[in-house]
């Protein structure tokens, strides 16, 4: 019953007239950040985060949560309409979902994407709120040693996660552990690497990294890849009043598809490193083998497109937990989030649902409306996201280079930041393009403080013996997880490569 | 290339392993993990990664030479060139901005930037210059009541 009347609570808050603004803008926005190819949901959150500074914090988390998954929903459009992924989540949808478009099947295609990603969303926001309460429980009794083991986990897993090279993306976190030991020292209250810089006193900000990386950088690279040649590339076409609706058969041979991708989605979500593509990735693998008929897969079946978008949608849900309930992100899309709430003094954790119960489930409540308000967009505002496709990538480069440019300085009214922030998306560029990951940095460079001044606490408590690690029930579980987690995640990393490779090799 | 970003990233683990041993203590006066404590360790791990990877690098370079072997999408000069061009108009913006500070800058860099990327579409690229601007403007300075950038030197608007 708690949980019943703590959602109403969180209903009645994120149910005002300006706070349904805020989400709608939000969804729209997310859309739009899924719609274009080369950007995902971390480069749309880390250039949109400045502009919600003004806002309260209540609506601004609510439209950053939008843009989060919003993003899921846009980036399938144009799977299904030009056999490119928005983003990385979105790229088993294009096995069936362009085989079905080309097949005549756009419409339905596009409307189911929108019913599945409705019900990922919305079972995964169900289980949040069944399970982020008990989660929140049990890390209570977390300490420091806790704490440090659970900032590894997460950078560990997103390492074993990158696929290049493992190498590459421990470079890539130690960067951002060393930029996150810039500025001074509150323990000793000694400068640490700030040159005698006034500017640096304060650290090296996250937002001018996070835009610099994710929002230059992956237009640098989309140049480099020659994306902005490339155009929108042959939109198939789809009527609107003939066959665009599903068949009741759409519906029902899909059903306890979108039970099965919602729940598997859910659980990859939660684990950090995992995320939505390998969700997606995973939900098309299952679904295939246990399918009566596997072979119609790659070539427009509807369940082969439903599996892969519920998944990404739940996985997305999924990974507000460790966010909400210990404060790690799992990925860069949610470091940036937990970036948002630390930028207006809040600090996801344990305590965070019970010290700020009208903000944790005012969000909660905000995503089963977001998911509702991204169906209806998802069918009746798919036009408009066709016209968005068809601008050309050479006028929306420049544009996006103001943005970040703006963005930035409006946070702080810096030049020095709006610096750090080019030279950030031209190191982003190098980074994308010799495989390392500008995800992992960034992630450490927000966990980097916290794992810091975790291990310093452990070493004082202990008094500098590491067996404290393996002394504590608590840090034994993790460690344990964590093991278990470096074990299975390649392989199931694997095992969804494996179906993509099967897919290209396929057709 | 990858062997000389490898090369700058050396030289910056390299410094900050250097300014940790040297500035920064491993211990406080009271015997509990110091400001250096932290860094230290990165610093070292980076290094030994960096040079790790420095001669995975170049074990790859060698067999790539040896097979003849092309290494991404964009490697062929073009992806270079057109990345190199965003990349020289984003730092001329950089400049302009603290020049003439956001509006101004921002139309002048969408006038350069689409005549470089977008050449022949005068019409197209001068509506995008101009309505660009006016809705970042109107954004950041009214709506949200962010602050754009200031001009250096006096402009009437």
């Amino acid at each position: 019953m708690d949980i019943f009347s703590d959602l109403f609570m969180g209903l009645s808050i994120a149910i005002t007239p300006i706070n349904l603004v805020y989400l709608l803008i939000g969804a729209m926005v997310g859309m739009i950040v899924g719609v274009i190819p080369g950007f995902g949901p971390s480069a749309g959150l880390a250039i949109l985060l400045p502009v919600t500074f003004g806002m309260d914090p209540i609506g601004a988390i609510m439209m950053l949560a939008a843009i989060y998954y919003g993003a899921m929903y846009g980036g399938t459009i144009t799977s299904i309409l030009i056999n490119t992924p928005g983003e990385s989540a979105t790229v088993a949808s294009t096995f069936d979902g362009f085989p079905l478009a080309k097949k005549g099947r756009a419409g339905p295609a596009l409307v189911m994407q929108a019913v599945a990603s409705f019900v990922g969303g919305t079972v995964g926001v169900i289980l949040i709120t069944i399970l982020a309460p008990m989660f929140s429980q049990v890390s209570r009794s977390f300490g420091p040693p806790e704490y440090f083991l659970l900032a590894c986990m997460g950078l560990l897993t997103l390492i074993v996660m990158i696929g290049s090279s493992w190498k590459l993306g421990v470079i890539s976190a130690l960067i951002g552990l060393a930029l996150g030991t810039v500025g001074v020292d509150l323990e000793t209250g000694q400068g640490r690497y700030t040159f005698g810089s006034a500017e640096l006193i304060g650290g090296i900000y996250f937002i001018p990294i996070a835009i610099g990386l994710f929002g230059l950088g992956e237009l640098f690279y989309a140049f480099w890849s020659g994306l902005h040649n490339t155009g929108s590339g042959s939109i198939v076409q789809y009527s609107k009043e003939q066959r665009f609706w599903p068949t009741a058969q759409d519906f029902i041979s899909t059903k306890w598809t979108m039970v099965r991708g919602s729940v598997l989605g859910f659980v990859v979500g939660v684990i950090p490193g995992a995320g939505a593509t390998i969700a997606s990735l995973m939900a098309y693998s299952t679904e295939r083998s246990l399918s009566k008929h596997p072979e119609r897969f790659g070539k427009g079946e509807m369940a082969g497109l439903v599996a892969p978008e519920t998944a990404n949608n739940a996985a997305s849900s999924g990974a507000m937990i460790p966010l909400l309930t210990l404060g790690i992100p799992g990925s860069a899309s949610t470091a940036v989030l937990l970036a948002a709430f630390m930028l207006w003094g809040l600090r996801p954790g344990p305590l965070f649902m019970s010290q700020n119960p009208e903000l944790a489930w005012g969000l909660i409540a905000s995503m089963y409306l977001g998911n509702m308000v991204l169906l209806a967009i998802s069918i009746f505002a798919i036009p408009l996201f066709v016209q968005i496709i068809k601008v050309p990538y050479r006028i929306l480069g420049p544009a996006v280079v103001v943005i970040c440019a703006l963005g930035t300085f409006s946070v702080h009214a810096s030049f020095i930041e709006t610096y750090l922030m080019f030279a950030a998306g031209i190191v982003g560029f190098f980074m994308r393009r010799f495989g390392f990951s500008p995800a992992a940095l960034v992630l450490a460079l927000v966990l980097g403080p916290l794992a810091e001044e975790a291990l310093r606490q452990t070493m004082t408590i202990s008094r500098g013996s590491f067996a404290i690690f393996v002394q504590r029930p608590a840090s034994l579980w993790i460690i344990g997880i964590t093991i278990a987690l470096l074990v299975f995640l390649p392989i199931l990393g694997r095992i969804g490569s494996r179906a993509a490779n099967t897919e290209k090799a396929g057709g | 290339m990858r062997i000389v970003f490898l090369v700058a990233l050396l030289g910056g683990a390299v410094f900050y392993s250097y300014v940790a041993f040297i500035d920064l203590s491993f211990f406080n006066q009271r015997g509990r993990p110091g400001a250096g404590f932290f860094p230290r360790i990165v610093g070292v791990a980076m290094v030994v990664l960096v040079l790790w990877a420095m001669v995975d690098a170049l074990r790859d370079r060698r067999a790539a030479a040896t097979n003849g072997f092309h290494d991404g999408l964009g490697d062929t000069g073009s992806g270079w060139q057109d990345a190199a061009k965003l990349v020289l108009l984003a730092l001329t913006y950089a400049v302009l901005l603290r020049i003439f500070g956001g509006f101004v800058s921002t139309i002048i860099y969408l006038g350069l930037a689409l005549s470089v990327l977008n050449p022949g579409r005068h019409l197209q690229n001068a509506l995008v210059a101009v309505i660009m601007p006016i809705v970042v403007y109107l954004l950041f300075d009214r709506l949200l009541n962010a602050s754009m950038p200031p001009a250096l030197i006096d402009l009437p608007f």
